[in-house]
């Protein structure tokens, strides 16, 4: 396993990387929003699946990002990708300015304040009309890119991956999994729990701002009720537990099988779609509370780092 | 030699009770000092005032001699005070060997070096890829044994080290407490095994009912009237 999974990995790389030369325009579609969720599961297993601090309000940092970006590109003529990283940049700053008063709260709490604060954003972003246009949405100038992006939501995604894979294997990945084991714990033993969640909490808030920046950009019109609904965050957290949250290829594997699953169910039962989702997502609660990888971990003892 | 450790006048509160009540001790570098009283008489109450994962609420605190009432648990462990619990807290889905490596802030081969090095000693070095969660009781004792010994604190509290430990494994973490001792640490343990506090001890203080009832050599604490009523009643 530990010897052919970088060469599966090497050879997904290399095809997704080719994809675009032969793909139609729906092939491409489809795996950027691929793309999206594998980034957007990955950095939320960043926070929570490491240090246990449930985030229900993630979206807000996608919100905050197609928001920040559309803005530029609408209003101030910038160029588009560096205005998707700028969206990554304002993602880490809302992170900032809101993690001091919300990850000092604990389980549940800290859970219901992110979920709160995502509403507040809808509704700052609906009233704020002279700024981002409000309920009315915000328009971005016609741009055919998909390519293009394509690969940056690609990359943000693998790059996203990539930090995982750099933190668990670090001791700072270790000190945030102290958090989750025994936070008393941690504290007693010398690590300063709350600048480490803080780290994890702004790292875990740069993805979602890049994807969502590129997710305005990719469909040229934002409106807050687009960008910043409830349903998003709970795909991403499903998609991790899914995975097997606290690993690094859970969320990817997460993010695959079920985006694989929703596109054919949606396809032919449009009806029962939402159904079969909830039905997983008991499941998975249930039955398999590490998700598939974290099952596959324990029973054949492999490291962390697959 | 001055104090490595003073208590002045703690209190802390829960609701109306006050679980430890105007405390007052001191202990001196390179000893090992036992605190005694029957349950609920604030043990671990004090340990956490002194460790910072509990504020007191009255009193002064001094390590070192730094102030270390308002400070994080983090800071005052940094500062040389290591600590294990009562409940044992390893991280479960850590390996040994990891519960061990997150403690140190040193360069990683030296951590690594170090932590295997303490594995041996508490022999636990064929465990040490095995998650702590998956090890027995008493091996997840040694473990938490282990881990508050990486950064070589000056002073370490222990809460009930010998409980739930047979006596095998309870002879070799006596002597490597004696070991530590002879290293010129300072030791503070919470223990209900009287056999172990008086064979060990050099300075024992008592509690009951959050208050301080006595303190001096164990020979002299044994034969105590008000510890005896303490414990067995009149």
């Amino acid at each position: 396993m530990r010897r052919w999974f970088p060469v599966v990995l090497g050879v997904a790389f290399v095809l997704l990387a080719l994809y675009p030369l032969q793909a139609t325009g729906y092939g491409i579609r489809v795996m950027l929003q691929l793309f999206m969720w594998i980034a957007l599961a990955q950095s939320w297993n960043l926070i929570s699946g490491l240090t246990g601090y449930v985030s229900f309000g993630h979206v807000a940092f996608f919100g905050m990002g197609a928001y920040t970006a559309g803005i530029l590109i609408a209003r101030a003529d910038w160029p588009w990708l560096v205005a998707c990283l700028a969206g990554g940049v304002a993602a880490m700053l809302f992170a900032l300015l809101i993690g001091f008063p919300c990850l000092r709260l604990k389980g549940p709490y800290f859970a219901i304040s992110m979920l709160g604060l995502n509403e507040v954003l809808r509704v700052v972003v609906s009233y704020w009309e002279s700024l981002t246009g409000g309920g009315n949405g915000l328009s971005l100038p016609t741009l055919h890119a998909s390519v293009p992006i394509y690969y940056a939501m690609g990359a943000t995604a693998a790059l996203v991956t990539a930090l995982t894979f750099v933190i668990v294997t670090s001791r700072f990945g270790l000190r945030l999994m102290t958090i989750r084991e025994d936070e008393v714990a941690a504290e007693a033993m010398g690590i300063d729990t709350f600048r480490y969640k803080l780290y994890a909490f702004l790292l875990s808030a740069v993805g979602p701002g890049i994807v969502g920046g590129l997710t305005a950009r990719d469909q040229g019109y934002i409106e807050p009720i687009s960008v910043f609904p409830l349903v998003t965050t709970i795909t991403m957290i499903v998609m991790a537990l899914f995975g097997g949250k606290g690993t690094i290829w859970g969320p990817v594997l997460g993010a695959v099988l079920l985006f694989t699953f929703q596109e054919i169910v949606w396809a032919r039962y449009i009806y029962l779609h939402q159904l079969l989702f909830g039905a997983i997502i008991v499941a998975v609660v249930l039955l398999m509370p590490r998700g598939i990888l974290g099952v596959l971990q324990q029973k054949y003892r492999l490291p962390r780092t697959i | 030699m001055a104090p490595i450790l003073e208590v002045d006048g703690v209190t802390k509160r829960f609701g109306g009770v006050a679980a430890v009540n105007g405390v007052t001790l001191s202990l001196e570098p390179g000893r090992i000092h036992g605190l005694i009283g029957p349950n609920g008489s604030g043990k671990t109450t004090l340990f956490n005032c002194i460790t910072g994962v509990e504020q007191r609420d009255e009193g002064v605190i001094r390590f070192r001699g730094h102030r270390i009432d308002d400070w994080k648990p983090h800071r005052i462990f940094h500062l040389g005070l290591g600590r294990t619990f009562q409940i044992i807290r390893v991280f479960p889905e850590l390996t040994a060997l990891e519960n061990l490596l997150v403690v140190t802030t040193t360069e990683y081969d030296a951590a690594r070096e170090r932590a295997t090095e303490l594995l041996r000693l508490v022999k636990l070095e064929r465990l040490a890829g095995e998650f702590a969660g998956n090890l027995s009781y008493g091996q997840q004792k040694l473990v938490e044994f282990a881990r508050v010994l990486m950064t070589d604190p000056e002073l370490i509290l222990l809460d009930e080290p010998a409980a739930g430990v047979n006596r095998t494994l309870l002879a070799e973490l006596l002597d490597a407490v004696q070991q530590l001792r002879n290293a010129g640490k300072t030791i503070l343990l919470v223990e209900h095994d009287m056999k172990v506090v008086m064979g060990l001890c050099e300075m024992v203080f008592v509690l009951d009912h959050g208050e301080k009832l006595a303190e001096g050599p164990p020979g002299l604490i044994q034969a105590d009237e008000r510890v005896i009523e303490a414990y067995f009643g009149r």
